[in-house]
């Protein structure tokens, strides 16, 4: 008992925020409940961003009830490559990616054949709500299948890693790279097994990672560290992330992105129940820096100020970056 | 922020204030019991009263009822008499019951009935009665005897209430030739009571009689004749037979003075015969049942106003909130995951049905099954709802089952699983198989095995008669209940859960 009490004093030193934390002082406070239909239906989420010229995936089509389902060899067209993903989808379930075609058939990323009529029974439960919240009837679209850039090759097995950042009111506050495992099925999602591992903010360098839910050095697969590897236009990243408040109004966000070979930073999707995880991750707490951050915000609102993305971006690389994992 | 707080605050304490206030109001003031087991000995005494009418002849039939300022408290008083008109008036310190009709004959028979229970609220009016009376007047041999008697008596007695006593032991010296004189053969009670009040006559003491009935259950009784007498304070009793002083706890004064208990006008052969029963009554419904014969009407307002039946529905309902608060605080202080928020008290009501043992086995087993059906499904890529139909109706067929071979190996527990349980099972599978289907089946085992803990302790805790009791008597005690919810609301620390979560942290 006094144990555990020591433990929860030694954690909240630390700054680790915990669920009740979370939900009470940033989702409820920053989140409106309004606003929530932007970012947990991703047609919506890419038809805002299309329109503030943030980078996604290319959509190729939507399909919205069984009827379309006929379109689909339409949509498809010549791409020989693409995902098919449920509009309002949560933690990465219902995500079919087609990595090549192979004689009238398809072929997924983790080699398994599919034929035409299995992709069709598969929009189908999409179509039904199978994987949306709550199991209302969905649309699935079919996107730009992510080639994940080679520097991500001796850290990752599989499927595309994606790039996390919590954003408070604009500003980066901690950032998480999620590399699958043959545990997660090529899947980036922590609670399916895959490595999260923290992101210096200033610099774009990783640091060392979490699986599930325990500290790591290593990636398990391929053996190779996963900390000290630089991430290519870091700063891109850091301004799509901040540039995502004024996309979607919403205050606390989990922003999702990837890194295309060809196109770059792209945004997948945003989340606004973003998990505590990535705390593990960085080894910091994200308490301390949303203090810090919602300090900044009262200073600027007496004095009448707002800053723009590119501004927001430099306050929390300032703050944030070069700083050794425990201090802050 | 901060207004929004302070708000928060003002509605905690405003709400935890209230609800303390109207609890503590009722059980200090109002004096409802706290638990349901304060039982009281409740008293049905039954008066027959037979006679043979004179034909073409008025009846009037009156016979004493007892007074309703003693340490008893009546509940309810009937007159249950065909054609016979009933009044009650008060004479002295006596009531009388009235019986009366122009015209009847043959046998008769008439009965009064009360309830009656130990009073335990309220105070007695003070006592009053005479202090001196004047002497029976005597002659010849009579009153040498009687002064015979006399002389010792008042030799070794103090005051009024050993001097009766000494009386009453002398009196009942029956080889005493003085007594033998005065009681001249006749040694009944009235008799030698008639003898007592002879003798306390000439030391100016008053003397009364007293009629009690003695309270016992599976025995003829009838009126005993005690004696009483003022000493200025208090009246003091005595038993006539024994000499004993005090009234016992179980003696209901009915009358007192000499008149017969009963009297009859245009009729014979007048009899009354005494019924006796005890129940124990609960002692909200005894303070139900008293509170018709008294001013307070304070049960008017509360759930017990509401009629049996609902009652019994609302004592289910009312226990709703303290499942609510289990699964609140499990899932809030706790970090234990239960499916949706409110299946597990839909399940704990479930379990009303099934009893909790039998109901997790039948729980586990059916949700068991029903998931591996689903998963066979998996592979004919059916679409969604057509797939849960085919679990459901699997799951209804599954019940039917159980019942039907647990009954006929004699188990009667497999039919106590009726429509409600029946829905919320499928409810459970429906919404456990989407879990399966979008979080795995692991985490579908964890949230599965959370809702099986968290509706067994909802079920427990709402289960707890005592609680149930509380709770349906206080209602008021739910707005405590809110308060702590609301408080809940903005409970900003860790989940017990999540102290092993991120213990990955303090490693180093």
């Amino acid at each position: 008992m006094i144990n555990l009490w020591k433990r929860w004093k030694a954690l909240e030193a630390r700054g680790i925020m915990g669920i009740n934390r979370r939900n009470a002082d940033y989702v409820l406070k920053y989140n409106k409940r309004s606003l929530y239909p932007i970012v947990d239906d991703k047609i919506i989420t890419k038809q805002r961003a299309i329109e503030a010229g943030i980078h996604v995936p290319e959509l190729y089509g939507i399909i919205e009830t069984e009827k379309e389902i006929e379109k689909l060899e339409q949509i498809i067209g010549e791409h020989s490559d693409f995902v098919i993903k449920p509009a309002q989808g949560a933690g990465g379930d219902g995500i079919m990616v087609i990595a090549d075609r192979f004689e009238g058939r398809y072929k997924t990323v983790s080699g398994k054949i599919v034929t035409h009529d299995e992709l069709e029974h598969h929009i189908s439960s999409i179509l039904t709500g199978l994987y949306s919240l709550g199991g209302h009837r969905d649309r699935a679209l079919i996107e730009y299948r992510v080639k994940p850039d080679p520097i991500f090759k001796s850290i990752s097995y599989e499927g595309v890693p994606d790039i996390r950042i919590i954003v408070l009111m604009g500003y980066p506050v901690m950032a998480m790279l999620r590399l699958p495992t043959r545990q997660s099925s090529g899947k980036a999602n922590l609670h399916q097994g895959a490595i999260g591992v923290g992101v210096d903010l200033a610099t774009g360098i990783t640091l060392r990672g979490t699986w599930l839910n325990n500290k790591i050095a290593k990636h398990p697969d391929t053996t190779n560290p996963v900390d000290g590897v630089q991430l290519p236009d870091w700063d891109g990243f850091m301004r799509l992330a901040a540039g995502c408040y004024e996309l979607c109004g919403l205050g606390y966000i989990g922003v999702d992105m990837v890194l295309d070979e060809t196109k770059g930073p792209l945004i997948l999707e945003l989340n606004a129940r973003p998990g505590l995880n990535i705390q593990i991750a960085n080894d910091c707490g994200l308490a301390l820096r949303t203090h810090k951050i919602e300090a900044h915000l009262a200073e600027l609102k007496e004095r009448g100020l707002q800053e723009t993305p590119a501004e927001r971006v430099r306050f929390s690389q300032e703050l944030f970056g070069h700083v050794p994992s425990a201090a802050i | 922020m901060r207004a929004l707080n302070l708000h928060l605050k003002i509605l905690i304490v405003l709400l935890v204030s209230v609800g303390v206030l109207v609890t503590a109001y009722q059980i200090f003031v109002l004096g409802i019991p706290v638990t349901e087991d304060e039982t009281d000995d409740l008293w049905n005494i039954d008066a027959r009263v037979e006679f043979q009418a004179n034909p073409r002849e008025p009846v009037k039939v009156q016979m004493f009822a007892p007074p309703l300022n003693q340490n008893y408290v009546s509940l309810n008083e009937s007159f249950i008499s065909n054609n016979y008109g009933v009044s009650v008036n008060q004479v002295d310190n006596n009531r009388r019951v009235t019986w009366s009709a122009r015209r009847t004959s043959g046998k008769q028979t008439l009965y009064y009935r009360l309830a009656l229970t130990k009073r335990y609220t309220g105070d007695l009016p003070k006592p009053k009665g005479p202090v001196f009376r004047d002497s029976i007047p005597l002659e010849g041999a009579e009153k040498i005897a009687a002064e015979a008697l006399l002389a010792p008596i008042r030799e070794h007695s103090a005051d009024v209430e050993t001097f009766i006593g000494e009386t009453i032991k002398r009196v009942n010296n029956l080889n005493d030739d003085n007594v033998k004189l005065l009681t001249a053969g006749n040694t009944s009670t009235p008799n030698r009571v008639r003898i007592v009040e002879l003798l306390l006559s000439f030391a100016h003491v008053p003397m009364e009689r007293v009629h009690t009935l003695r309270l016992i259950t599976d025995q003829a009784v009838s009126p005993e004749l005690w004696i009483r007498s003022f000493n200025g304070e208090k009246w003091l009793y005595f038993n006539p037979d024994t000499g004993e002083q005090g009234l016992p706890a179980d003696r209901l004064i009915w009358w007192t003075g000499d008149e017969p208990l009963i009297s009859v006008d245009g009729g014979k052969q007048a009899k009354v015969s005494f019924t006796l029963n005890n129940s124990e009554l609960n002692a909200i419904g005894l303070a139900k049942m008293t509170d018709q014969n008294t001013d307070a009407d304070f049960l008017e307002y509360t759930l017990y106003g509401l009629p049996l039946e609902t009652q019994q529905t609302y004592q289910i309902m009312i226990m709703i909130p303290i499942g609510v608060l289990v699964i609140l605080v499990l899932r809030n202080l706790i970090g234990i995951q239960t499916l949706g928020t409110f299946t597990p008290v839909l399940i704990a009501l479930a379990f009303r049905e099934t009893q909790v043992g039998f109901g997790i086995i039948l729980f586990t087993l059916i949700t068991a099954l029903g998931l591996s059906l689903r998963s066979y499904l998996e592979h004919l890529k059916l679409q969604m709802l057509p797939r849960l139909s085919v679990v459901l109706t699997f799951v209804v067929v599954l019940i039917a089952v159980i019942s039907l071979l647990s009954h006929k190996l004699g188990l009667e527990r497999g039919l106590s699983v009726s429509l409600f349980p029946m829905v919320i099972l499928t409810m459970t599978i429906e919404r456990l198989s989407i879990t399966w289907e979008e979080r795995g089946g692991g985490h579908a085992f964890k949230v599965a095995l959370g809702t099986i803990i968290a509706a067994s302790l909802a079920h427990l805790l709402m289960n707890i008669p005592e609680l149930t009791y509380f709770i349906f008597t206080f209602p008021t005690v739910l707005l405590i209940l809110v308060g702590f919810m609301l408080a809940m609301g903005r409970y900003r620390g860790y989940r017990l859960t999540e102290l092993f979560r991120f213990k990955a942290f303090l490693k180093e």
